[in-house]
């Protein structure tokens, strides 16, 4: 698994894991971020149970385990927190931000220690030594409740699934041709995004940020004007089609 | 029998499936009992010798059902365990990996504590199966040794219809075959099951 630096100041550092080639091939790959300040951490979307191991590894190679207070699971799906049960026994005393309409969902992956979260529908934000990040709501997309992860002092968006798109371990970290990307994740949000009221109320709502970084949680990495690029696609595009 | 090799916390589960179908068919034993006692009272003094044969079948209705049921539970409890220990097991496994990927992590270390309690829980829980398998073993063996008993009831039960007159010959001859044919039932459950607690016990080794 690789670990890239997305930022760093004097409060806090950014870092995006993911491109795991150990992974077995039927599995989809995700990215995981994590937003590590002074003396807790925010773990977000940690991913599958076949990604644990790997993904422990490369986030002990940055701090300690007791340094990983917090996680985060945009939604309930198996690729954002299926590894709960693992995590559960690794950390103990750590925090899980979920959206609260999950929560009895969610436990169901393993979960006697670690202390659930809810996070109201209208959003909420997580103050980490000074450091504060903002859920931001992005319900319906795709899943029925679902938040982003918006740090304004970074001006980086974790939007989970939105502008993911399914490439291989191989693909770049981030996107390079906009025009080219539009192929690998059209098909994603018209069969995943179910609403486009949904969708066009996140993009209002979106463009109002300052976005230096969009990350989703698969895919490549939308940096500078090709978030704009994004959002304009994504507001024009109808989703919550099957096929073509 | 299905393969254990890999799911052996499944067989767990089969054993309780098996003894919740043992734990019905002595439920029927014990109508059995009932019908038995009804016919015997019938036959009168013809029947003498049979009514105090009704009350043995009834006492192994109920030794069936309640050490069926304790098995079932037994079993159960199995196979919970071994749902636990699967999971147990897989939180060391995944720990190892992670020992072995990150071992030139500064922060290695800080998983040692965590470690710690998960090999200290995965042995509690190896403590605990083996426990478990052991007295599933033996209240088997228990109820296997009860229904022994059966066969010996089933043959005084047609020595003594041959003695209560043609009309209630064949109704108490009925009641022989019930038995046997109930135990035999049960007895074919429990054999299954010793099987796979065998095969479990050799899985320990």
């Amino acid at each position: 698994m690789k670990t890239h630096k997305l930022y760093e100041s004097n409060s806090h550092t950014w870092l995006m894991f993911g491109r795991d080639d150990e992974k077995p091939n039927e599995i989809i790959d995700t990215n995981q971020y994590i937003v590590i300040t002074k003396n807790n951490s925010l773990l977000m979307d940690p991913g599958g149970i076949e990604l644990f191991s790997s993904m422990l590894s490369a986030v002990i190679k940055q701090l300690p385990a007791d340094k990983i207070t917090h996680l985060f699971a945009s939604h309930q799906d198996p690729d954002i927190i299926s590894s709960l049960g693992l995590w559960d026994q690794a950390l103990p005393s750590a925090i899980l931000h979920s959206p609260w309409i999950w929560e009895g969902f969610i436990r169901h992956f393993g979960m006697e220690n670690i202390t659930y979260a809810p996070i109201p529908d209208e959003g909420d934000s997580l103050k980490l030594d000074g450091v504060t990040l903002e859920y931001i709501p992005a319900h319906y997309l795709h899943s029925s409740g679902n938040f982003n992860v918006y740090d304004a002092e970074a001006r980086i968006l974790m939007s989970g699934d939105i502008g993911a798109a399914l490439e291989s371990v191989e693909a770049p970290l981030f996107v390079e041709n906009f025009a080219e990307h539009i192929d690998k994740m059209k098909m994603f949000h018209q069969r995943w995004m179910p609403s486009n009221k949904a969708k066009n109320d996140w993009v209002d709502r979106v463009r109002k940020l300052d976005i230096d970084m969009m990350c989703p949680q698969h895919g490549r990495i939308f940096k500078g004007d090709d978030v704009k690029r994004f959002l304009d696609w994504f507001e024009a595009l109808e989703v919550g089609l099957v096929g073509k | 029998m299905s393969d254990l090799s890999n799911n052996y916390f499944v067989s767990a589960a089969e054993i309780a499936a098996k003894l919740d179908r043992a734990t019905n068919i002595a439920q029927q034993l014990s109508l059995t009992a009932s019908n038995a006692r009804a016919v015997a009272l019938r036959a009168g003094e013809r029947a003498a010798g049979f009514r105090p044969l009704t009350d043995f079948i009834d006492r192994l209705a109920e030794i069936t059902i309640s050490s069926s049921e304790k098995i079932n539970r037994l079993a159960a409890r199995l196979s919970q365990t071994s749902a636990d220990k699967i999971r147990s097991d897989q939180v060391i496994k995944h720990f190892s990996a992670v020992f072995e990927k990150a071992i030139d992590s500064p922060f290695i270390g800080s998983l040692d504590a965590v470690y710690k309690r998960s090999k200290e829980k995965q042995q509690k829980l190896d403590h605990s199966y083996k426990r478990q398998i052991d007295q599933l073993s033996d209240e088997l063996a228990m109820l296997s040794n009860e229904l022994r008993n059966a066969v010996i009831l089933a043959t005084l039960s047609r020595v003594e219809a041959s003695q209560a007159g043609t009309q209630y010959q064949d109704a108490l001859i009925n009641v022989a075959d019930n038995v046997e044919g109930a135990a035999s039932r049960i007895k074919d459950h429990i054999n299954y099951s010793k099987q796979m607690v065998s095969t479990l016990k050799e899985h320990l080794q």
